[in-house]
């Protein structure tokens, strides 16, 4: 069994079908890439996965936990960084970790190493007594980023990981992502992006109309994961996918 | 050119305008929007009718309306005064046509004066306009009711917009580097000097145009006109503040809390001393209230002669700021943001519960004990005051946590839950002054019974607010929330 194994998972929002009969499963040290445009379910399928949210119809299991039975468990073993941006909190990013090494149980004497750690590997050292709301989008990110790991999970869902991050950061991040998913954990990444999906992903699910619609692994086979995605989602929302827009210009 | 700079006035208005109203039905649905004027305006009609009724001088009815409507304006006035990261952080979120006048050729101030023109329209429509149909009991049902009702909306309106105009000036003080605190001392000065110089009458007269002058009308009118404008013209679009810094607080409010939770407490103590206005916010929400119905006790002992069991009926009132202190505390978070983390959402109602009762006891307390000092309460009455304020604020805050869960700024334009609501509210407030009102001092008995009442009360208030979790928790993880 994956550590993250998801059949037959249906949800709708009054007449909208978010996620329509979608199955995937993901193993210890893949990255994988859940690609598609926006609308296509990537974000309801995190949730689901995480426990916020029921589905109507399907199962779900993340490191042998059922998110729908016991999300509270589900939640304390995986690191989530939601997309959604962050509420105003008024709380430092050294106090905010702390709250989440608090809400995760952790050592407090653990928690001050590891803020170190993020801190300096991110460059958010001379903003860790700044007030959150006070930062940058892109160094709440990075707290964002750093709170999701604090845990060191197995498990790692990651909504746009690069969003808001400047070109020096994000190549950080993405070798970060890499290294950590080859050391037996699982990292899933959703995005719209496909030159990163293609540069950073070991295996890579296509997504469209709420469900998976082809998979492959990335460095497999000569076609570009462009093409692939051309073949398989149509329609307007194809055109704001980045790579898609720049190769047609 | 200036016709073009109208159409442009005019296209950001109706955008503004259009986008208020889509908000609102997207957000309630569009029958329960559509229907909230209407239940302002049966309640309105209900309690004009039951004043009436019980003696109540029309001068009275009218006189409070103007001050609830003032008070109304002042409190969007607090929102925008002492919680300007709230008001910042709801432009930006709910207004895309605000948040996008940043990248289009608009003046930001001119920006704000149109978005002031359209809330102040919008409010009066759905708010005043309803809360004038109160003049039908006074007048009864003849040919000079529609020119009455007109009479008295255009005066509420005139009322209401010089509140929200005070919004504007201290928004515009704001950005010129004036602190909070000179703002504040500076409205206390014009408060306590307007009282120690013996204006009272004649500032509230100047509030209630429609038995004022037409001097004096015009006087509100223009002054309203011109300190708006000033106002504008004052404002600095490009003000922002530095960023600021603050030591590790966090590590010790949570050790130092005896109860579980203590990180979402601690999270809750935290955002709220240090958004603007710190957690002297809900001090200044529960100040007008308690302004408010200072007012109220006056103008009916002058009218009337007739005066209430202060304790009993500040205590019962008070209880309202259950409502304002919750609001502020949730003004910085959202469910969806604890549901990365390992907590439940009834954890994170729990811990509402915990910081709502650290910051709503001083905050109803202290203004509790300068009324029942300054109107010379019994003992007895003190007492069950007291017992009533504590029993009931936590009933209101189990209530409006119960009904509206972790927006209960937007519940107010939601018909059936405002509905509920203001059921809720009155099952326990109205019996409990007309207690007030008529037996005066209160007797033993009486006092035994309220006692027993707020306790009551509060057990209902405790058990609503436990459920609430599960309440919402269920419609969260359902998707419909």
């Amino acid at each position: 069994m994956g550590v993250i194994q998801v059949d037959g998972l249906e949800k709708s929002y009054d007449a909208v079908r978010a996620v329509d009969g979608m199955e995937f499963r993901v193993e210890r040290g893949e990255l994988f890439g859940f690609l598609g445009p926006n609308g296509a379910g990537k974000t309801t399928t995190i949730r689901a996965l995480t426990g916020q949210i029921e589905p109507d119809e399907g199962t779900v299991r993340v490191l042998e936990t059922d998110p729908v039975e016991e999300p509270i468990e589900t939640r304390r073993r995986v690191g989530i960084l939601p997309e959604q941006e962050s509420p105003p909190s008024f709380l430092t990013p050294r106090e905010f970790l702390a709250f989440v090494g608090r809400v995760r149980d952790l050592e407090p004497a653990t928690v001050e190493e590891r803020t170190a750690i993020w801190a300096e590997r991110l460059g958010f050292e001379s903003k860790l007594e700044t007030l959150h709301t006070d930062l940058s989008r892109g160094q709440q990110q990075k707290v964002m980023f750093a709170q999701a790991f604090l845990h060191d999970p197995d498990v790692v869902f990651i909504d746009e990981p690069l969003a808001n991050l400047d070109p020096l950061v994000q190549e950080q991040v993405k070798r970060f992502l890499v290294d950590y998913a080859a050391d037996d954990n699982a990292v899933f990444v959703s995005t719209h992006n496909i030159e990163v999906a293609e540069e950073i992903c070991t295996r890579v699910g296509i997504v469209a109309d709420g469900r998976i619609v082809t998979e492959r692994s990335v460095g497999t086979t000569d076609e570009p994961l462009l093409e692939v995605f051309l073949e398989h989602v149509e329609g307007e929302a194809v055109r704001d996918t980045p790579a898609v827009a720049q190769a047609q210009r | 050119m200036t016709t073009g700079r109208n159409r442009v006035g005019w296209t950001i208005f109706f955008a503004l305008a259009r986008e208020e109203w889509r908000l609102h039905t997207r957000l309630f649905g569009g029958w329960r929007f559509v229907c909230f004027p209407f239940l302002i305006a049966a309640l309105s009609l209900g309690a004009s009718v039951a004043l009436v009724e019980t003696g109540t001088a029309a001068r009275t009815i009218v006189d409070g309306l103007h001050l609830l409507v003032f008070g109304f304006g002042l409190y969007c006035g607090t929102a925008g005064f002492a919680g300007s990261d709230m008001l910042e952080n709801v432009f930006g979120r709910l207004s895309l046509v605000l948040s996008t006048a940043t990248a289009l050729p608009l003046s930001r101030r001119r920006m704000l004066g149109v978005f002031l023109l359209k809330d102040g329209l919008f409010y009066g429509l759905v708010f005043v306009l309803p809360m004038a149909v109160a003049v039908v009991p006074l007048v009864g049902l003849s040919a000079d009711l529609p020119v009455a009702v007109g009479a008295l909306w255009l005066s509420l309106s005139l009322t209401f917009a010089a509140g929200m105009v005070l919004t504007v000036a201290m928004i515009a003080a704001r950005t010129r580097g004036v602190p909070t605190w000179g703002i504040a001392l500076a409205a206390l000065t014009v408060i306590v000097g307007v009282g120690v110089t013996g204006h009272t009458a004649s500032a509230r007269d100047a509030l209630v145009p429609l038995h004022g002058s037409w001097p004096a009308v015009a006087g509100l009118a223009l002054t309203t006109v011109f300190v708006g404008i000033v106002s504008l013209v004052a404002y600095d679009p490009a003000y922002s503040r530095p960023s600021r810094t603050a030591s590790d607080r966090f590590a010790r409010i949570s050790d130092a809390l005896p109860v579980g939770q203590d990180a979402l407490v601690a999270k809750a103590l935290l955002d709220l001393a240090r958004s603007s206005g710190g957690v002297w916010k809900p001090f200044v929400s529960v100040s007008i209230l308690f302004a408010l119905v200072a007012a109220m006790v006056g103008l009916v002992r002058e009218i009337t002669g007739i005066e209430p069991a202060p304790g009993i009926f500040f205590g019962g009132v008070l209880g309202l700021s259950a409502f304002t202190t919750y609001n502020w505390l949730t003004q910085f978070d959202s469910l969806e943001a604890y549901l990365a983390y390992p907590v439940s959402i009834a954890a994170v109602f729990r811990a509402k519960r915990t910081a709502f009762v650290a910051v709503g006891a001083p905050t109803a307390a202290l203004p509790y004990l300068v009324a029942v000092v300054w109107f010379e309460a019994t003992l007895f009455d003190a007492v069950a005051g007291a017992a009533i304020l504590a029993g009931y604020a936590l009933y209101y805050y189990g209530l409006t946590v119960y009904v509206a869960g972790f927006d209960p700024n937007e519940f107010l334009f939601d018909a059936v839950r405002f509905a509920l609501f203001t059921v809720g509210v009155a099952v326990a407030l109205v019996p409990t002054l007309v207690a007030g009102f008529v037996v005066v001092p209160p007797s033993t008995e009486l006092a035994a019974a309220l006692v027993c009442t707020g306790v009551g009360f509060g057990v209902v208030g405790y058990v609503l607010s436990s459920r609430a979790g599960p309440r919402w928790e269920e419609r969260y993880r359902a998707g419909t929330q």
